[in-house]
């Protein structure tokens, strides 16, 4: 298998500097999520019973995920009922491998994807069209960064690091249209371009939001009409999903829809709610002749091993967390270098990508805004800690507990010191001179020596001012 | 063992491995969710006056997402309804599926009688439902003006429709067409999302394709500006029959 896991960039200072050094991207992002801010706003204030039901949510999660083992049994024997193949991958090279049997099989030429963060996760494009296959993304904002050969910025609006300027050009550059900065231009001449493809494709691959272990029936969310074509259209359907993605009840699902729209995008539902829970029946006119799902582990069943960790597991990939981010706002979602980006990327990655995504859980504030939009109440901090710190003890060359031993001692050391008021501003500014060599545009971003520890996340210190003069207080 | 054993044995393990323990923020520990009571086809005559009100409710949240709301019509005067918005609309051909509460064979009828070309997809998968009768039938509703459809229910809290996809009422019907008219009986009003799952009843959803329709297709995906009309219909009116007596 030639595709590898797609690795993040392991310099994610480096991503994240050239993001904030971004004025134009900044620009874009505050005015999008800002939107999305005031939508999600006006939503819980017209929704009294949103915390509640946030509450109810949370904790139909956390009786499914806490009875995986049997849920999983049970979805898996529904959808064979209806009439589907089933797929276990381990981790993302099975679940490519199958994916390219059944294409291979199917004498696929032509795919079609709805959004799917799933197939991200697992680079399931590039080993398709290595196949020989054409993948067409129709999503809008997927098929736009398809067009541009980059990745989405944002689990529910992936192109949102581009301006509707930016878009009028690319279409006007590889769709040979006039140019136009207007959304519904623009939107017209997708919609014209992938109509014809939906009608040519014969395979379709799509993601997942909640999968019914009751009825085996697979929902899928969306607003554009894509998921419904591309799992209506093609002779063959394969849908791809995480096993956290299943709830035990139909009644289940109304706790979920009625949260997850609001917080996502600030409606109350979204335009199409498909169930989906087989192929074509007789006397069917239309619908897929074949279905398989696809129910992938690939290290999620590590976070369920870990009590911190678990309710990450939670997640409804909603996309809020990541537009009230102060991180996220800043440096984009390319910065990250993983397909989850923003705040629940931040602690997603790390479980599925290793140590390649292992310095994200230190991009964060720890504000908690994510913590209070999420519709699950996910404590992203707190997870966000629970990482650094496992990740300081295995990679840091801190030796626990002596090491926390010696820090115990410095700071007994410098109370010492502190209480002395002279002495401690004659070795303040010995220390300050000393330290200046390495400062660069007002900050030490690398300190030397045994210093080096602090500055090594990615904390950079304010360099030490020149003492200041008794002159310069005038 | 199989793939799917070894992986819930690791599922297990690891839930065995790790007991549960809940955030120092969650939540009371989960009480099982009371399922609505059973579901009753036919709303009783004495709930008049909640049925005007979950229809006007309903119409009034259509609207809020861009879906136009015709009005509400006793059985007999559906027809002549639906021909005048296939004249205002221009429309020279329409697909029109089974009803659900109504019979749609008068109504393909009368648009024919007024010039419209109808295709029934009752009709068509009667004969069969080879891979030239699917092509046929696809490429008829890819490029046909109208395409109308009875929903199973409706929901008011959310201007919403669920279509239950069938042999003669396929899902593309209100998929494809760029113009969708959508039916609704207002006895299969309810008040919300819940309410109207548990109607249509656990049974339905495991046998066939349910789509809950709330507003026509949309995007917003070029910065979060809100645009009409992406991969699915551009146009969605509904109309709420009135049944006799009502």
């Amino acid at each position: 298998m030639a595709a590898a896991k797609p690795v993040p960039v392991p310099d994610f200072l480096e991503t994240s500097r050239k993001g904030v050094a971004d004025a134009d991207l900044r620009r874009k992002l505050e005015n999008s999520t800002g939107r999305h801010l005031d939508h999600v706003a006006h939503m819980r204030a017209e929704f009294p019973e949103y915390d509640g039901e946030r509450d109810v949510a949370r904790r139909i999660k956390e009786d499914a995920i806490g009875r995986l083992d049997e849920l999983l049994i049970e979805l898996k024997q529904k959808l064979e009922a209806n009439g589907c193949s089933v797929f276990v991958a381990a981790d993302a090279a099975e679940a490519r491998d199958y994916i390219l049997k059944v294409a291979r099989k199917a004498g696929a030429q032509r795919v079609v994807k709805g959004k799917s963060m799933t197939t991200e996760e697992i680079d399931l494009n590039p080993a398709l069209e290595e196949a020989g296959m054409k993948v067409v993304e129709t999503d809008l904002g997927e098929y736009i960064v398809q067009l541009r050969k980059e990745r989405p910025s944002h689990i529910i609006t992936p192109a949102i690091h581009l301006s509707k300027e930016d878009i009028g050009q690319l279409f006007a550059d590889r769709l040979g249209i006039e140019y136009s900065a207007e959304p519904e231009v623009l939107t017209a001449a997708a919609r014209e371009r992938l109509r014809s493809i939906f009608l040519g494709a014969d395979l379709g691959i799509t993601g997942v939001n909640f999968a019914i272990a009751e009825t085996g029936s697979l929902v899928l969310i969306e607003n554009e009409g894509n998921g419904r074509l591309t799992s209506t259209l093609p002779e063959t359907f394969i849908a791809v999903m995480g096993i956290e993605k299943v709830i035990p009840k139909l009644a289940d699902l109304s706790h979920f829809l009625e949260i997850l729209a609001r917080t996502g995008t600030g409606q109350k539902l979204t335009t199409y709610t498909n169930f989906i829970s087989g192929p074509r029946r007789d006397g069917e006119l239309d619908g897929p002749r074949a279905m398989h799902v696809v129910i992938m582990d690939n290290g999620r069943s590590a976070m369920l091993a870990d009590p911190v960790m678990r309710e990450a597991l939670y997640c409804l990939r909603c996309g809020a967390c990541l537009n009230v981010c102060p991180v996220y706002r800043r440096i984009g979602g390319h910065a990250y270098n993983s397909p989850y980006p923003g705040p629940i990327g931040s602690i997603v990655s790390p479980n599925l990508f290793g140590s390649a995504a292992a310095k994200l859980p230190f991009a964060s504030t720890l504000c908690g805004a994510c913590r209070d939009i999420c519709p699950v109440k996910i404590d992203i901090p707190r997870i966000l800690l629970h990482l650094r710190w496992k990740e300081n003890v295995a990679e840091s060359p801190v030796k626990w507990p002596r090491d926390a031993r010696r820090a115990r001692a410095g700071v007994r050391r410098f109370a010492r010191f502190a209480q002395h008021p002279r002495t401690l501003r004659l070795f303040s500014a010995i220390g300050g001179l000393m330290l200046r060599p390495f400062a660069h545009d007002g900050y030490l971003r690398r300190m030397p020596g045994p210093f080096k520890n602090w500055t090594r996340w990615g904390r950079d210190f304010p360099a030490p001012g020149a003492r200041r003069k008794p002159a310069d207080k005038a | 063992m199989s793939a799917f054993h070894k992986m819930i044995a690791t599922v297990k393990s690891a839930l065995e491995g790790a007991p549960h323990a809940p955030a120092p923020h969650a939540p009371p520990p989960f009480a099982p969710v009371v399922a609505a009571p059973a579901a009753r086809p036919v709303v009783p005559r004495a709930q008049h006056t909640r049925r005007t009100e979950l229809t006007a409710q309903f119409a009034r949240e259509l609207e809020a997402v861009g879906g136009v709301f015709l009005g509400a019509f006793a059985p007999d005067d559906v027809r002549a309804r639906v021909v005048a918005l296939a004249r205002e609309l221009n429309a020279r051909t329409a697909a029109i599926g089974a009803g659900v509460t109504l019979d749609a064979d008068p109504i393909a009828r009368a648009l024919e009688h007024a010039g419209v070309r109808v295709v029934q997809p009752g009709a068509i998968s009667g004969g069969g439902t080879d891979d030239a009768t699917r092509a046929a039938y696809r490429e008829h509703l890819a490029n046909c003006d109208l395409g109308i459809a009875e929903a199973e229910a409706g929901i008011a809290a959310t201007g919403t429709l669920a279509v239950v996809g069938a042999p003669n009422r396929p899902n593309s019907l209100t998929l494809l067409p760029p113009t969708n008219l959508i039916i609704v009986n207002a006895d299969r009003m309810w008040p919300d999302l819940a309410a109207a799952v548990n109607a249509i009843g656990a049974a339905t959803f495991t046998s066939k394709r349910v789509a809950l329709i709330t507003g026509p297709s949309r995007t917003a995906d070029i910065e979060k500006m809100i645009v009409l009309g992406v991969h699915g219909p551009k146009k969605l009116y509904a109309l709420v029959v009135w049944p006799h007596g009502a």
